[in-house]
């Protein structure tokens, strides 16, 4: 197991070295945040209070691939913040059973979680949520239960109602998936010599609120007005599935020379591998939803590899609406790899949900300093202070993403870019071209493991707008 | 009417049965005679060695029923605990002599005393005991590559092996007697607890098992691919890994029929099934073939993880695939070694069937299993082979 443990140290050194670019650690005050952190001035000294971080979800199912490394992150960023003089001097807290509940996937756990967090007599003032199903179960009772929610990516029925247009009290952090596919098929049409000629995407996911949240008739409209055909029989699978092949023939013979898909972990690896099989790998293009270029993809798919030996995802295309593990010039990102590598923290823990995990602490400490400056005392906080704070608020948490939803018209933040997944080369200064020319690390099982890395292919713009009735809907 | 109704429901009843099947043969017809033939044998293959894999695991659930007439919720949890059993002797580069040695007494212990405490007090058994606690000791604790695979399968048999005997020991023979439903409701208990431990020691985080490794190694197709694209209009692969299982499922049907059929202990199995008490009363065993039935439980849960784990990945949604092989249990019947080798082939095949006929639709994961489970069960509520049971009251 020392042997485990030190080459998975060793694969985690290696990918926070990735980038030629990186710099040394901003200098920390001895006591303070360090100076990039433009937290709002306390005018109240919170000092001997604490802040709970509520959060529930999916700690043990599906979605555990992403959700244990937010655990992850808010444990280490808590601690961090903490030490460095806490909000204001309130310190952060959150254990679980306590403060976090893990539901397992379920929605009738996610329901007794929320119970029990809403009946508390000193009830939340804002939770943190992980997953759309939870949103849309949840949307309307956090709504009565005036408790504002932040999650990470949402549907339109989670953030705006089942009309769509009702703004509700949950905001997402990264654009809406409906808006990243969007995002993705402009990048098709300004970019049409990376892709087939007449390019057709073929929707395969995972089923459910999550999985089916991007293929929407405003998503289709708009690739069709973009040039890009979306296929009009999407496919889903469960996360159990052992072979996807009919599901992949379905779309092919039905014309996608681009495979997308909403799902994260394995979903993305057992698309790639399907396509491997099938020999099609050059006839076809994937691309997937900003979970789909997680590291654990990377790091799953080892064990599916394409002709050229590398990883079935490698050139995986998607949305990366904040910034990344490699992008160290950026003084919050290297402050995160520096305490991921004080706390040991391992490759599948550096994901995008320690980078939230991290980006939530600092935006709860952000918001509570505002909010207490504004109504006098942490005791006279409620959940409609927080709203009021969160709708206002234009704040970049550690410079990951940019906060801002626009006076509370918005519930996702709209910036987003799009990114290719690759695997870092032998002489560790760019991607690999083949299975040959790649860093590996041999493990014990006497297999390989390869180091994903993400190449952003566009800077930060604007998602388009693709609620029904949004602004960058088509008109019918 | 009523008395014409009354005297000739059977026929009416097989004629609306015949009815609905051509209606639904005249509807079928031409979607498939609408797909080309490289679709329709790669949808049929791959239902094939995906129903191999539920055939499995099925199995391993009806050999539990089998024997106690238990209906185990557990079996999808077996599954993942062997898969991860089998992963840690198969990662590490070597297994200590004491973890090893430890594991290998617990569970020599607990097989030599299925029938009681005192077994060990005669000296053959001890004698038996120690030499079989010597080898697996050994044998798990082989340091090197070289030796993974071997350390591994030891390693999973002797794991799986230990947790089939304890959930017996411990949670199921306290309640020989008792109404089955207690039983039952205790393996739901034992599935909670099994995911407790495996996120307790392993974590939640899905693990890539590259046991089929050596399959591109040997230079074998990974997958076996052929290209009918000028005589069949496509191409159809075959899964190796997938294949593998589906040879193993048929492999387990054999050595199970020829245990069940000719075998003492297969045989006293079939007798404890039907009545507890009056096979105790009978002299039999029933503790020791309890025992065995849940160690053999154990062990094809643990094969069934360590094949679908090799497909895909280690993960908390294992045990979600055991909910996929229930419909196969019921269909082929609820005690029935062949039934569950053929229900399994058949839910297979439906789901992708239901994919390839209806693409978008998700018929093939939502409904068409359930729906032909339904039919099955109005038709023959016993499943299709399993025993008629007439109820007195």
């Amino acid at each position: 197991m020392r042997k485990l443990s030190f080459i998975l140290i060793l694969v985690a050194l290696l990918v926070a070295i990735l980038p030629t670019t990186a710099q040394e650690a901003t200098p920390e005050a001895a006591m303070g945040l360090p100076d990039f952190i433009q937290h709002t001035a306390c005018e109240v000294d919170l000092t001997g209070e604490t802040i709970p971080i509520y959060h529930l979800g999916d700690l043990s199912g599906s979605y555990a691939f992403i959700t244990q490394p937010l655990l992850a992150g808010l444990a280490d960023a808590i601690a961090y913040y903490n030490a460095h003089g806490g909000v204001c001097g309130a310190q952060l807290v959150s254990n679980e059973g306590e403060h976090y509940r893990d539901t397992g996937g379920a929605r009738d756990q996610a329901q007794a979680a929320y119970d029990a967090f809403s009946s508390l007599d000193d009830k939340p003032d804002l939770l943190v949520l992980y997953a759309s199903p939870d949103a849309e179960l949840l949307r309307s009772q956090v709504a009565e239960d005036e408790i504002p929610v932040l999650i990470s990516a949402g549907s339109v029925p989670g953030l705006y109602g089942e009309d769509a247009a009702t703004p509700g009290w949950i905001y997402a952090s990264n654009p809406l998936y409906a808006d990243q596919l969007g995002a993705f098929c402009n990048y098709v049409s300004e970019n049409p010599d990376r892709f087939p000629a007449n390019p057709t995407i073929g929707y395969i996911s995972w089923p459910g609120a999550f999985g089916e949240a991007a293929y929407t008739p405003e998503t289709i409209s708009y690739c069709a007005s973009k040039g890009v055909t979306i296929v009009d029989t999407p496919e889903y699978f469960l996360p159990t599935a052992t072979d996807i092949t009919t599901n992949v023939q379905n779309l092919l013979d039905a014309g996608a020379n681009i495979l997308y898909t909403n799902s994260l972990a394995s979903g993305p690896v057992i698309v790639a591998k399907t396509v491997v099989d099938l020999g099609v790998e050059d006839e076809v293009v994937l691309a997937g939803v900003n979970w789909a270029l997680d590291t654990s993809v990377g790091l799953l798919s080892r064990t599916a590899l394409g002709s050229d030996g590398l990883p079935a995802v490698n050139g995986i295309i998607g949305s990366l609406p904040f910034r990344w593990w490699s992008e160290r010039d950026q003084p919050g990102i290297a402050l995160i790899n520096e305490q991921a590598d004080a706390n040991q923290r391992r490759p599948q823990d550096r994901n995008i949900a320690y980078l939230l995990g991290w980006g939530i602490v600092d935006t709860y400490a952000e918001i509570y300093a505002q909010t207490v400056n504004r109504v006098g005392s942490l005791d006279a906080v409620t959940g409609a202070d927080i709203k009021e704070t969160i709708d206002s608020m234009d704040y970049s948490p550690l410079g990951l993403y940019h906060f801002n939803y626009q006076g509370g018209a918005t519930r996702a933040l709209p910036d987003n870019r799009i990114a290719m997944m690759a695997f870092l080369n032998a002489t560790g200064d760019g991607p690999a071209t083949s299975g040959d020319d790649a860093m590996t690390v041999d493990l014990p099982d006497g297999t390989k493991a390869f180091i994903p890395i993400l190449i952003p292919l566009t800077d930060f713009a604007p998602a388009p707008d693709l609620r029904p009735g949004g602004a960058d809907v088509p008109a019918s | 009417m009523t008395t014409f109704l009354e005297t000739n429901k059977r026929y009416l009843t097989t004629a609306a049965y015949i009815l609905v099947a051509l209606l639904l043969l005249l509807w079928l017809v031409p979607i498939i005679g609408g797909q080309r033939p490289a679709r329709l044998i790669q949808s049929t293959v791959t239902g094939l060695l995906v129903g191999g894999v539920y055939a499995l695991i099925a199995l391993g659930i009806v050999i539990i029923n089998k024997a106690s007439g238990v209906f185990n919720f557990a079996h999808g949890w077996m599954m993942l605990f062997g898969g991860l059993v089998f992963y840690s002797f198969f990662s590490a580069a070597g297994v200590s002599l004491l973890a090893a040695g430890a594991l290998a007494l617990l569970t020599v212990i607990m097989a030599l005393t299925m029938a009681g405490w005192r077994s060990l007090l005669q000296p053959r058994t001890a004698l038996i005991g120690v030499a079989a606690f010597i080898v697996l000791t050994v044998l798990m604790a082989l340091p090197g590559r070289e030796w993974q695979y071997m350390r591994a399968i030891i390693g999973a048999i002797t794991g799986g092996v230990l947790v089939g005997l304890a959930i017996e020991r411990f949670t199921i023979r306290p309640l020989i007697g008792q109404p089955l439903f207690a039983m039952v409701l205790m393996t739901l208990a034992i599935a909670e607890l099994l995911n407790g431990v495996t996120q307790l020691v392993w974590g939640s985080v899905e693990i890539p098992l590259q046991v089929f490794a050596w399959v591109g190694q040997l230079g074998l197709p990974q997958p076996i691919r052929y290209d009918a694209r000028d005589t069949l209009g496509g191409i159809i692969i075959i899964r190796t890994e997938l294949l593998f299982a589906f040879l193993l499922a048929l492999l387990a049907f054999v050595a199970f029929v020829l245990f069940f059929r000719y075998t003492n202990v297969g045989l006293a199995m079939r007798g404890v099934a039907e009545d507890q008490r009056l096979a105790q009363a009978l002299g039999m065993r029933v503790r020791v073939i309890l025992a065995v039935a849940w160690a053999i439980a154990a062990l094809l849960a643990t094969t069934a993880g360590v094949l679908q784990g090799g497909a895909t990945s280690l993960s908390l949604n294992m045990p979600l695939l055991a909910l996929l092989a229930f419909p196969a249990v019921l269909l082929g019947g609820l005690e029935s070694i062949t039934g569950a080798l053929v229900g399994g082939l058949i839910i297979g095949l439906v789901q992708e069937w239901a994919n390839l006929l209806f693409p978008g639709t998700q018929a093939g994961t939502e409904l068409a299993p359930y729906l032909v489970l339904m039919v099955v069960l109005i038709v023959r509520p016993d499943g299709l082979f399993g025993q008629k049971r007439i109820e007195r009251i």
